[in-house]
């Protein structure tokens, strides 16, 4: 289902999603409504904006918290403007089945959708931009000074919450390369090795959150 | 106009006519070869001790012709005036020219007997002053022995004079009988109107302490009439020192204090100008007891020169005249203060604490603004608040320049001014009404400190005003920012997206053999793609969206976004969003010009919250050099930190790099 003010790319939306074989069982223009209707859909996966009527602030990311706390069965995939790290990494923290994307990212269709079909299937997607907050510039004198330029690049798609046979794709790497490389930065890191992505997603982002902001 | 108006104003009329025509009488007497009863220069004098109290009883009594107080002047200048005429028109009608005119010996016998009246009218007012009631019963008896003392001697006198007194010794009484025996009868009669004046000025007195208010200052005016006697008396003694001839001049005095009774007793009736008496007793005393000094010091230095440069030499008056002139400013003031401190107090202690108070802030010891406290202290008056006068905004305002609280709360109202210039209002005890004279002089003596006190207030009025205003406006810029952020992100950059899914959907539902027009899309999507992020850091620019998260945030991207190394610290506890903004551009501009300007490599940010201050400092390690011109950034940056009631500091000497610090306050 989609929750989104813009009538425009609502349709657009959900003619992407149809046109992949999902099925949209509701769309809506506000934060109320969208827990109501995930109420009595209980979809696979909500995508809400961020900022809907009557306020215009963080309507969706309220909507969206009451939506993980009350249906957990529903994934949520967050659209927003801008980047904004508050209720998103709240949220990516608090469990999978959550994602969240600048709105743009839509226009990377397949992308987009390999996105979706991972979180409404228990996995989390964090924006790229919204990652590059948290891993401090190249050459800054933190934590992560030790990883390689190669391993700072898997770093960021770790983050973003993607499997290591997106990170292959990514990078243009083989899965096994790209396995090695999460190990050694696993390692350098000192975090725990998980084949879980969701858990190894959390484990990153905890390391990126604490010492360094 | 009723008849007892009609009544009163004939006898103002016949009391002047007598007066008048005792005068004309008196001329033609002494042309006669009959000494008058003094010098022609009393005739004034005479003049108006008796058309004083009549002008003055007659108006008073037109206004309210039962107020018994007029009577009594009007009936007493009468009594007065008609033995006053008698007088030369027996001279004439028995000296002068016997025979000329009829009825001579009965004006003689008035002449002669008719002298106890001058007593009646004083005595009258000192039993009923001022409002023509006895002050208690219990001066009823002494007020009825004096009505019947006065009349019962004049009837004894006419009755046993017989021939008549001087200088009609040698004519005969007109009256067809004459009582006999010795004149020591009348002298128990003289003792109880004696022993009644003196009841008279105990009553006065009793009711004097009494009194308060209005019927205290009512008193006073009378008191001040009365202690003209006893100056005009030390006036006489020394001028008959110096001149060698007072006789005269003490009966100027007496005359001259009737008049001034009369008129004194019009303004406290009146209660016109009844507040000027606590002013008017001190000028008297200060120019009796100068008059009496200076004209000691004329006496001593005439005597002086006159021992040395001998008797009568031109030089003496010379000398003497010249100490004088230089001793009467010194001496005015030290009597003045002397007179101050001895008969009001309250008044001498008032002007010295707001003498010593413009000295303190003459020096710079206290702010002129606490004149107030001052002005309470000097009037006695804890309640007593000044209020000051802005006249662009046509209100009064207090110490700190805010309008004082409206509600009356029984306190009086007192104008401040200067030069007839508005400066403010007293607030004060209503008791003080009754000193208008302090009021008037502490307020006076305050003038030229209430005025600076008055700019100052208005200065930092209208100051405040601008501040509040520039900040007002910095704060609607911020709030403008917002919108136009918001309209970027949820207008141009949203519809941008709509637009590029439908092309990438158009895209997609194209068959595999459309190799020109699929791949043409894909690249204007990604165009599309550019745009809106570009649209994006565009909005960043406008107002950081992650302002919202908290100013660390904000400043984390902006270091991401700058090429040389940021070290952020800043503290997470959230301010006023005003306040966050103006700090994350004072960063953003110090951070454009370390690196654009300063050539840095490495910069740092840091935060921190000092009580109800919040500093933002940003050092970098370029070529320093930095300066606030006018139209760069780092002047508008300054005056944005100061819209805000902040400051900002740059410290950027040549080669040691540039410290660009601003301390914003923020209440908590």
């Amino acid at each position: 289902m989609i929750a989104e003010d813009s009538a425009l790319l609502r349709e657009g939306l959900a003619g992407l999603l149809e046109d992949a074989g999902h099925d949209v069982v509701a769309r809506v223009g506000d934060g109320e409504s969208l827990v109501a209707v995930v109420a009595e859909h209980a979809p696979e996966l909500a995508i809400a904006d961020v900022r809907m009527p009557p306020g215009f602030s963080d309507e969706g990311m309220r909507a969206a918290s009451e939506i993980r706390s009350r249906f957990p069965s529903t994934a949520v995939l967050m659209l927003s403007q801008h980047v904004e790290t508050r209720h998103a990494l709240e949220l990516v923290r608090s469990g999978g089945g959550f994602g969240y994307l600048l709105k743009d990212r839509v226009l990377d269709v397949d992308d987009f959708l390999e996105t979706a079909r991972r979180v409404a299937s228990g996995g989390s997607a964090l924006d790229p931009e919204v990652v590059a907050t948290l891993i401090p510039a190249p050459g800054d004198p933190d934590p992560l000074a030790e990883l390689t330029p190669r391993e700072h690049e898997v770093l960021g798609l770790m983050a973003e919450g993607r499997t290591n046979a997106g990170i292959a794709q990514r990078l243009w790497l083989t899965e096994k390369t790209v396995e090695t490389h999460v190990r050694a930065i696993l390692g350098k890191l000192g975090l725990p090795v998980s084949t879980d992505d969701n858990r190894r997603v959390l484990a990153v982002l905890a390391y990126l959150r604490s010492p360094s902001s | 106009m009723g008849i007892a108006r009609l009544l009163a104003w004939l006898v103002a009329a016949v009391s002047i006519g007598l007066v008048g025509l005792s005068l004309v009488l008196d001329q033609i007497a002494s042309r006669g070869g009959v000494p008058g009863t003094g010098s022609r220069w009393l005739y004034p004098f005479l003049f108006v001790a008796v058309a004083g109290p009549a002008l003055v009883g007659a108006t008073l009594a037109a206004r309210r012709s039962g107020n018994r107080v007029a009577w009594i002047l009007l009936l007493g200048g009468l009594l007065v005036a008609v033995p006053l005429a008698a007088e030369p028109y027996a001279k004439i009608a028995l000296l002068a020219h016997p025979g000329s005119l009829p009825a001579g010996a009965w004006a003689g016998l008035i002449s002669d007997s008719f002298w106890p009246f001058f007593f009646a009218g004083p005595l009258a007012l000192a039993y009923t002053f001022p409002d023509g009631r006895l002050a208690a019963p219990r001066w009823r008896p002494f007020a009825l022995v004096a009505a019947v003392s006065i009349p019962l001697l004049v009837l004894l006198v006419a009755a046993m004079d017989d021939p008549l007194g001087p200088p009609f010794g040698a004519v005969g009484s007109p009256l067809p009988f004459t009582l006999p025996g010795p004149e020591s009868i009348r002298t128990p009669v003289w003792l109880a109107l004696f022993a009644t004046i003196i009841a008279g000025a105990v009553s006065l007195r009793a009711r004097y302490r009494g009194s308060a208010g209005v019927e205290r200052l009512q008193l006073r005016w009378l008191l001040w009439a009365a202690l003209l006697v006893p100056a005009g008396f030390a006036g006489c003694l020394v001028w008959g020192a110096i001149a060698g001839e007072g006789g005269d001049l003490v009966l100027a005095d007496l005359l001259a204090a009737q008049a001034a009774a009369a008129l004194a007793v019009g303004v406290a009736v009146s209660r016109h100008g009844l507040y000027e008496i606590d002013r008017l007793i001190n000028r008297t005393l200060v120019y009796a007891v100068l008059t009496a000094l200076l004209g000691a010091c004329f006496g001593g230095v005439t005597i002086a020169a006159g021992v040395i440069a001998g008797r009568g030499s031109s030089w003496t008056t010379a000398a003497a005249t010249l100490a004088v002139a230089l001793v009467f400013r010194p001496l005015r003031s030290r009597v003045q203060a002397l007179v101050d401190r001895y008969f009001d107090r309250a008044r001498y202690e008032g002007l010295a604490l707001v003498r010593s108070f413009e000295a303190a802030v003459r020096e710079g010891h206290v702010a002129p603004e606490d004149v107030g406290a001052t002005l309470a202290a000097a009037l006695g008056d804890s309640r007593a608040e000044l209020l000051f006068w802005l006249p662009e905004t046509e209100t009064y305002v207090d110490a700190t320049g805010s309008p004082p609280d409206q509600a009356p709360d029984g306190r009086a109202r007192t104008e401040a001014t200067r030069r007839g210039t508005r400066l403010g209002l007293l607030l004060h005890d209503p008791a003080l009404s009754e000193r208008r004279d302090l009021l008037a002089s502490v307020l006076a003596a305050a003038g030229l400190t209430i005025e600076i006190a008055r700019l100052r207030v208005e200065v930092k009025t209208q100051l405040a005003h601008v501040e509040a205003s520039r900040e007002r406006i910095v704060e609607a810029g911020y709030a403008e920012r917002h919108r136009l952020e918001r309209d970027l992100h949820d207008g141009a950059q949203q519809r941008l997206v709509s637009l590029g899914l439908h092309l990438r959907r158009l895209q997609r539902s194209l068959p595999r053999q459309a190799r020109i027009v699929g791949p043409a899309l894909g690249e204007a999507v990604d165009e599309i793609g550019h745009a809106i992020t570009d649209l994006r850091q565009l909005a960043a620019g406008v107002r950081p969206a992650r302002l919202d998260e908290g100013l660390p945030a904000a400043l984390a991207d902006l270091a991401r976004g700058i090429p040389i190394e940021v070290e952020v610290k800043a503290e997470p506890e959230r301010l006023p969003p005003s306040i966050e903004a103006a700090a994350y551009f004072v960063a953003c501009e110090a951070l454009t010009n370390a690196a654009k300007h300063a050539s840095a490599s490495r910069v740092a940010i840091t935060t921190c919250r000092d009580g109800d201050r919040f500093v933002i400092s940003v050092q970098d390690d370029g070529v320093g050099g930095a300066k606030q011109r006018r139209g760069t950034g780092l002047a508008g940056l300054n005056d944005r930190v100061e819209a805000h009631g902040g400051q900002m500091r740059i410290e950027s000497s040549r080669d040691a790099g540039t410290l660009i610090e601003a301390v914003l306050p923020c209440a908590s």
